[in-house]
């Protein structure tokens, strides 16, 4: 792409920050900001990652993945902040997926060890299972307290912790994976996914793209399972002290 | 006779104004047999003792002990094994009413007792209910006594009722009480109940423990205490019972 196309993709700013204007809905700074800090902080990225590309340094792969599940569990992390260390608790789950699902690609052959492949695919992997996270703590935030009297009766009635909470993990383990697999179904017909787009805009091959496209989408199905598990399996120690009441 | 539990110094702070008491130390016992009505105006923390001694919420000061053990070296869960709770507004679990009786046994990997059970459900007056009915369709009356069932199969050593027959017409109220003292004879086990019908206090029980102005100000044998009272609040209080339960009868 031209830097005069690029610069051209402003017109879309430009309907953006016109409807704002004329609707009165006093968005405008907040789309200067997001206009902004959207376009530095892909160019930085972009900059990084040819740098990372062209040195292949594991090292530096490895400070990237951890940078980008740091930034993503301190996200999640902030749907539930009164629960004790759960941004650590979202940052162990996301690492566990990642390293399961690069595990898995790497070890198989499926894609190639080298950034290119890693950093991409990591990115997906760690972004998707951040949402899983957010979904899951919401949920569960929800039912400690629309379920509140349910996790009592249970408590009441002799339950250990974990089995007082365990129908409302399983709710919100479930709730957090169906958006992953919803998409799923429809994947191709409603939406076609961002990195397919990407491959074919850039000149690849639509079979070839597709190929990519669905190497992304188990992953990210798996990927969703492993993360809301993990973070169900963790939810035991967090949500309810020892003696079954709620942080929240 | 052995206190089954021991509250020692046990208090609370009010929950929004955590300067003051919502119940001043108390130390007291039950022991094994005991039948307590726990009385008083509302707001004095009868329901939050109870919590309290199943271990639901957290004493500010104080502890407790269950068979000469301090509460911190049991279990939550095996603690509340044997002080079980009844709430005043029973919580039906996810299922029918069946998958609620059998709770106890799913927890504790028991078999289901479903004798026991059907004899509960029968002098409860709920003999004919279909246990395949989704329990959250109940009536309040109805998920009250399912709630009481569940907690006599847990076979608790102390039962904690808080104004378990609140939602019951006079016929069923009578049926429970009459369940729970059956219940509580068989088993040898403690009842602690908080009640605002003195008539059901006198008829059940054999303490009583009076709280007002922040206290556990009477631990009386229930026959003195409703025939002379010590204090004066305990006075006013019944006088005011029975001027409404005059009303009532007119």
């Amino acid at each position: 792409m031209s830097d005069y196309a690029l610069a051209l993709t402003l017109v879309f700013v430009g309907i953006t920050m016109l409807l704002s204007i004329r609707q009165k809905l006093g968005l405008e700074k907040e789309i200067v900001v997001g206009t902004v800090r959207s376009a530095l902080q892909l160019l930085l990225v972009g900059y990084i990652l040819h740098i990372v590309f062209g040195s292949r340094h594991p090292l530096l792969i490895m400070l990237i993945i951890t940078v980008m599940i740091a930034v993503a569990a301190w996200n999640a992390g902030g749907r539930a902040k009164r629960v004790p260390r759960i941004r650590l608790a979202v940052a162990l789950a996301l690492l566990c997926t990642e390293s399961v699902t690069m595990a898995v690609l790497l070890g198989l052959g499926i894609i190639e060890a080298t950034p290119r492949f890693i950093i991409p695919v990591s990115g997906m992997t760690i972004g998707s299972s951040m949402v899983v996270s957010g979904l899951f703590l919401n949920q569960m935030k929800r039912e400690t307290e629309s379920s509140r009297g349910e996790m009592e009766a249970y408590l009441a009635l002799g339950a250990t912790v974990r089995q007082a909470l365990a129908p409302s993990v399983k709710r919100a383990v479930r709730s957090s994976m169906i958006p992953t697999f919803d998409s799923m179904k429809t994947i191709g017909l409603v939406q076609l996914p961002g990195m397919m787009t990407g491959m074919i805009v850039a000149g690849a091959e639509p079979i070839e793209a597709v190929r990519y496209q669905i190497l992304i989408v188990f992953v990210l199905a798996s990927a969703a399972a492993i993360t809301a598990m993990l973070m169900g399996y963790m939810s035991y120690r967090l949500w309810l002290d020892k003696e079954g009441r709620p942080y929240i | 006779m052995t206190p089954l539990l021991e509250l020692h110094q046990l208090a609370k702070l009010q929950f929004d104004n955590r300067e003051e008491y919502l119940f001043r130390p108390i130390t007291s016992k039950v022991a094994q047999g005991d039948r307590i009505a726990v009385i008083g105006a509302s707001g004095q923390g009868k329901s939050t003792l109870l919590r309290i001694l199943a271990r639901l919420e957290r004493p500010d000061e104080g502890y407790m002990s269950l068979d000469g053990v301090s509460d911190k070296d049991w279990k939550p869960a095996q603690w509340r094994k044997k002080v079980c709770y009844t709430a005043q507004h029973p919580v039906m679990l996810p299922g029918t009413v069946e998958d609620n009786l059998q709770t106890v046994s799913r927890l504790h990997s028991l078999p289901f007792d479903a004798p026991a059970a059907k004899g509960y459900m029968g002098q409860l007056g709920l003999g004919d209910l279909d246990w395949k009915k989704e329990a959250s369709s109940l009536s309040g009356g109805e998920k009250q006594r399912v709630a009481l069932v569940r907690s006599l199969l847990l076979q608790p050593d102390v039962l904690l009722l808080d104004e378990f027959t609140a939602s019951l017409d006079p016929g069923s109220r009578e049926g429970a009480e009459l369940c729970v003292r059956q219940w509580a004879d068989t088993s040898k086990a403690a009842v602690v109940l908080i009640s605002h019908d003195m008539e059901q206090a006198e008829r059940m029980c054999s303490v009583v423990w009076f709280m007002a102005g922040g206290e556990l100000l009477e631990a009386a044998d229930a026959g003195r205490f409703f025939a002379a009272p010590e204090t004066e609040a305990a006075r006013q209080f019944l006088k005011r019972h029975a001027g409404e339960g005059e009303t009532k009868n007119v």
